[in-house]
């Protein structure tokens, strides 16, 4: 059976295509109000006095689809992100979230919101999808140096260091958020409170510019390093030997998570356990070739985290719940699986 | 033929440290097309000097060239095209095609055209044509083994005058696919003039298929001398057995025996 879905991977990547497909258009669909489809249709005149098509027409255009395009775009960093951290960690249960990268970058932006604010240096509009993003980014950065650094000389290719290494990270930066909770004021209180549970809610046509950008860039920088990576799969000594430059590639691939992982968590702070998830679905059903891989599970990730920002939006309508919730029951209920099916284990 | 450097590997007063262990130091050259086999009880510190050959265990102290070079002055990419290593164990955590696998052999190949065809003579050299439409998980050892046997011979094609490391390549196969793969593990390092140092349990393949012997003891060298029957007596002060020797034409029997019983 895995034989013949790993023979029709590209039967396989159209499936999964058509249901990213499906998810966008059944997202757009369901919302705070339900939109009549023929709202798509902007080519077609509608009279002023048709009020509800006219407001249907703006839902969908101004709010919705940049809502739904948004989640997919951050959905697929994180899976994308998920994916390359396994590689440069050569471990299936390494994902930014659990080794801290997450709460590393988020942990710099709660820092720059309660500090940098406080001296003015962050004000202005292109502070929310420049400024915060590059502060999450050096901490991202900073976090996957150190892990880099913990995996390789203190604790040379344990699973569990390095994952302890991520607890440790987590709680540290858990520590920090809350010591910015507590000395923010009530504004900046709101602020922080976004970083930790994880939302999509400020979702715009801007973002979807800036993150879309961002995808391509990391995409095009991936392209070449990809047979590396698999090289890397087999073992650091094999990659060295049959010409890898281990050091180049490994910062190149830190930078690119730290990237992937530090902009997300500015755009919409810490939604966890999309890049453990849609990565392992891949490999489960295509095999680990990253080649194959690192698309899939860009778009299994958009898909997942579009259909639980439709669940977020939808539930406790007119409230939206943080899509962080979701993902993390989601996530954790998949994680333990993982640990009971022994997937996991160490090596 | 190109210009052979006449000799291929040179060491001197070469140490290492692994954990706690110091191996070295070691003094000796390796000619090119050599093949060496490094013998010696476990824990010898057999893997160890094959580790420092192929650079993965750095050099605490001495020399240690690559024709004429120093080992640590070659690029990653240059180096992956005149030197490949066989390691005893495999990772095989991640579920790779078998293809890619042996293609990944050809990774520091800048306009590799031929690829798809040389993976397939390698993998018919290793005995693993067969796994080719398969993945890694659910390979045996063996199987494994043959399928990175057939990446180090992708890995070295086309090169002429390499170095292939081996650590055990052996081990795992059963007795007709060892005599056969270290056939053809030889007729492939001899067709291309590679030098071939292989870290062996077998003292009988180690005599017959080898030009020389280096024998480790302790981390230190112990002996280093031809392939031949005249080696015995250190390689039973070595292994602390007796050998009963039979020889039929041009065939070799090695038998072990405990010293103290001698019969």
């Amino acid at each position: 059976m895995s034989r013949i879905l790993r023979n029709s991977a590209a039967s396989a990547t159209l499936g999964l295509l058509i249901v990213l497909l499906l998810a966008v258009l059944g997202a757009t669909h369901f919302g705070a109000l339900v939109l009549d489809q023929s709202a798509w249709l902007f080519w077609l005149d509608t009279p002023d006095s048709d009020m509800l098509a006219v407001s249907n027409r703006q839902i969908l255009w101004d709010i919705r689809l940049p809502r739904v395009l948004f989640a997919a775009l951050i959905g697929a960093s994180l899976g994308f992100s998920g994916a390359l951290t396994q590689a440069l960690f050569r471990n299936p249960l390494a994902e930014p979230g659990l080794l801290g990268i997450s709460s590393g970058a988020a942990c710099a932006a709660a820092l720059s919101i309660v500090f940098l604010t406080q001296s003015q240096a962050l004000g202005g509009a292109a502070s929310h999808w420049l400024v915060l993003p590059l502060i999450a980014f050096s901490g991202a950065v900073l976090v996957c140096l150190l892990l880099d650094g913990v995996s390789r000389r203190w604790m040379a290719g344990s699973i569990a260091g390095l994952l302890l290494t991520g607890i440790a990270i987590n709680a540290l930066a858990g520590a920090v958020i809350g010591l910015c909770a507590y000395t923010a004021t009530d504004s900046q209180l709101r602020s922080l409170t976004f970083w930790t549970l994880g939302t999509l809610s400020n979702a715009s046509w801007t973002l979807v510019t800036v993150a879309s950008g961002l995808l391509v860039g990391v995409w095009v920088a991936t392209l070449g390093l990809v047979q590396r990576l698999n090289a890397l799969l087999l073992g650091e000594n094999i990659a060295r030997h049959v010409g890898v430059c281990l050091p180049s590639l490994r910062l190149r691939v830190v930078l690119i998570v730290a990237a992937l992982a530090g902009f997300a968590v500015a755009f919409c702070g810490v939604i966890g356990f999309i890049g453990l998830v849609a990565p392992h679905l891949v490999r489960m059903t295509a095999g680990a070739d990253l080649r194959r891989v690192l698309p899939l599970s860009a778009m299994g990730g958009a898909t997942l985290l579009i259909c639980a920002d439709t669940l977020a939006r939808t539930i406790a309508v007119p409230a939206e719940v943080p899509v962080g919730i979701f993902t993390a029951l989601l996530g954790s209920s998949f994680f333990l699986w993982l640990l009971v099916r022994g997937k996991g284990r160490a090596t | 033929m190109s210009h052979r450097p006449a000799c291929h590997l040179h060491l001197h007063e070469t140490r290492t440290r692994v954990g706690s262990m110091d191996v070295g130091p070691f003094t000796f050259d390796i000619a090119p097309g050599e093949r060496v086999a490094i013998l010696g009880p476990s824990g010898a510190g057999k893997s160890s000097l094959l580790k420092l050959i192929s650079g993965e265990c750095t050099t605490t102290s001495g020399i240690l060239n690559l024709m004429g070079r120093s080992l640590s002055t070659f690029g990653p990419t240059a180096l992956s095209h005149l030197r490949a290593v066989l390691p005893q164990a495999y990772q095989n955590t991640f579920d790779m095609p078998v293809k890619l696998v042996i293609g990944l052999g050809r990774l520091g190949k800048d306009f590799d055209q031929n690829s798809d065809q040389i993976i397939r003579q390698a993998a018919l050299l290793a005995r693993a044509d067969h796994l080719l439409e398969r993945t890694t998980v659910g390979l045996s050892g063996g199987e494994l083994a043959r399928v990175h046997l057939a990446r180090v011979f992708a890995q070295l094609w086309e090169a002429r005058d390499g170095l292939l490391l081996v650590d055990e390549p052996f081990a795992a196969f059963d007795p007709g696919l060892a005599l056969e793969l270290s056939e053809q593990l030889e007729m492939f390092t001899r067709l291309r003039g590679h030098t071939l140092i292989a870290v062996l349990h077998d003292v009988q393949l180690a005599l017959q298929r080898f030009d020389r012997l280096i024998m480790l003891e302790r981390g230190q060298l112990f002996a280093d001398c031809p392939a031949s029957l005249k080696a015995l007596p250190d390689l039973e002060r070595l292994f602390g057995v007796h050998f009963l020797v039979h020889q039929i034409d041009d065939v070799l029997f090695l038998r072990a025996t405990t010293s103290t019983r001698d019969r």
